[in-house]
């Protein structure tokens, strides 16, 4: 593996309960969204690429260095942490450069930058005042500023759009693509699976603290295929039409949803959508809307965590 | 509110080097326990030892007494050595608890330094809050009868030396005992009830057992009993002490020593894990 970040059956332990359980995948350079559902193991992987925690098991690299560790390499990594704890008897501006001289800059260059990635995150105003005064989507803002001043080639993003408001999520969203046609890499985690949506196609899913899929969100379309597709369709005579697609051969289930409704559930989605024309012309069925339900990334994950159940 | 990226241009920055980001988190862990409860002891502490120094000191020069020994008064109680356990209580037991309490050590541990840095960091503040506190109050009652013209120039020089040595010695002590109960809790409070505990047990333990076994080698697990022992001996009192003070001073400068390592293991050992 050559990625920007590359775990080889990563696992890691809390006494008996996994956190990351054989975790395998590479993360190419752009913007790749970690998308799993909470308890799923995103922190803990971050935490392993922060040098905060040591796996157990596997092998983990960052831009070819050991994730465990606090070389000079870490430098070119940013990290912003889901916590919120920060140094609350600090001011903003002091927390950025405090963590900026620590990186290695100069105060009067720690100053200077401090200034300018607050005022990128929208924070001027608020600078010199106290983190512990902060919101948490200040606290959000200030993590996103501290991990970015230093111009780190690698930016790690947990959950980083939690708790800021709406307007702030599109801002920091923009940024976000912004810094990857800047040549960053990011990584950003979710639960929210339509913000990752709108960032990239780049997407690694975990679940259960193992990568369940990887890829862009074609590939992992493609590999859904292979598996029972959930296609809704209404129609005032359901039962006529289950009769009739109930005899092909790639179909696995139907559910009655409604009294128009139907759920189908299809091994061969093409062959379900190139069937269907034919027959709705040929036994004049009458269908008024067919809708798959594997359209969102929600679906999709819901789709491959569940083992395609 | 703005989404512009910053730019970065122009030549690569140097960076600065380890001893300096070291220095940034001693700078930052120095201010961070300026509270009200830690400067009132301190200040406590510098007009108490001040004023019975001074008021000693005058009175033996009026007396024509004055010695070395003299200046041993501030010594003559555990009062001192148990204010410095009150400061070392207050900036030292949360020094690392809290950080890894909060998890807010993330934000340290992700930067291009070592654990051990991180460590010295957090030992140096400590220690330096040690001295003020240990060494300061016995110089500047020193400064103060030095400026008044009731002491002479070269004995205030040898009183300077022995409250040096003797201060130097409990802050590594106390530094180290704070940092490593510290470092074995993620709270501050525990950190430092186990700080006082310990050094309350041993002050009270040690005399008492040795009073009922009638081993007086237990006497060397009291540290404030180690610390008067060394002060007697620094400012020339002739004994007899409870204890032997080379050994009592090896003894606190190796126990202090160890526990400073002791937390290093610990620090190098830390996972920060989730909620």
């Amino acid at each position: 593996m050559t990625g920007i970040v590359d775990a080889d059956s990563v696992t890691k332990r809390y006494g008996e309960v996994l956190g990351l359980n054989g975790f395998t995948a590479s993360f190419p350079p752009g913007i790749t969204g970690l998308v799993g559902p909470n308890g799923a193991g995103k922190s803990t992987l971050f935490r392993l690429l922060s040098g905060q925690l040591r796996s157990d098991a596997g092998t983990l690299s960052l831009l070819g260095f050991p994730a465990w560790g606090q070389g000079e390499f870490r430098r070119r990594v940013g990290y912003c942490p889901e916590q919120s704890a920060l140094f609350d008897w600090m001011t903003g501006f002091d927390f950025v450069a405090t963590l900026l001289r620590v990186d290695g800059f100069s105060r009067p260059e720690a100053r200077v930058r401090a200034a300018r990635a607050i005022e990128t995150v929208g924070l001027t105003d608020a600078r010199d005042r106290r983190l512990k005064a902060y919101s948490k989507g200040m606290r959000q803002r200030i993590k996103l500023a501290q991990c970015i001043a230093h111009d780190p080639e690698l930016i790690l993003l947990d959950e980083p759009l939690n708790g800021v408001d709406p307007v702030g999520r599109v801002a920091l969203s923009g940024l976000m693509r912004q810094l990857s046609t800047t040549g960053h890499h990011l990584i950003v985690s979710s639960h929210v699976l339509y913000e990752v949506e709108r960032l990239t196609e780049q997407i690694v899913m975990i679940s259960h603290g193992q990568a369940i899929a990887q890829g862009d969100l074609h590939r992992i379309r493609d590999l859904i295929d292979s598996r029972p597709h959930m296609v809704d369709l209404e129609t005032p005579d359901p039962r006529g039409v289950a009769r009739l697609i109930g005899a092909w051969d790639h179909i696995v289930s139907i559910e009655f949803t409604g009294p128009e409704k139907l759920r189908v559930l299809t091994r061969s989605p093409d062959t379900f959508y190139a069937a269907l024309p034919a027959l709705v012309v040929t036994e004049k069925l009458t269908i008024r809307s067919v809708h798959s339900a594997d359209d969102n990334l929600d679906a999709v994950f819901r789709y491959l965590a569940g083992g395609g159940r | 509110m703005s989404i512009a990226a910053p730019r970065y241009g122009g030549a690569p920055v140097a960076r600065t080097g380890r001893i300096y980001r070291l220095l940034t988190i001693f700078h930052r862990e120095l201010l961070r326990r300026f509270g009200l409860g830690t400067m009132l002891v301190v200040a406590l502490t510098y007009l108490a030892v001040t004023l019975i120094l001074t008021i000693n000191i005058e009175f033996a020069s009026l007396t024509g007494t004055l010695s070395l020994s003299t200046f041993e008064t501030p010594y003559a109680s555990p009062a001192w050595p148990f204010l410095m356990l009150i400061v070392a209580t207050s900036v030292g037991a949360g020094s690392i608890a809290e950080d890894v309490g909060n998890r807010s050590i993330t934000l340290y541990l992700s930067r291009p330094i070592r654990r051990v840095d991180y460590l010295a960091a957090k030992a140096s503040a400590t220690g330096t809050w040690m001295v003020i506190v240990a060494v300061g109050p016995g110089l500047a009652g020193l400064a103060v009868a030095l400026a008044l013209g009731w002491a002479p120039a070269s004995l205030v020089l040898s009183g300077a030396g022995a409250f040096v040595a003797t201060g130097l010695l409990a802050s590594v002590f106390f530094t180290g005992l704070a940092l490593a109960l510290s470092s074995l809790t993620t709270r501050s409070l525990y950190a430092g009830v186990a700080t006082f505990g310990v050094v309350l047990s041993l002050e009270i333990g040690g005399p008492l057992v040795s009073g009922l076994t009638g081993n007086t080698s237990v006497a060397y697990a009291s540290p404030i009993t180690d610390i008067l022992s060394v002060a007697q001996s620094a400012f020339g009192i002739s004994g007899p002490y409870a204890t032997d003070p080379l050994t009592s001073a090896a003894l606190l400068a190796f126990a202090g020593a160890f526990l400073v390592i002791f937390a290093g293991w610990r620090i190098s050992r830390v996972e920060v894990v989730g909620e």
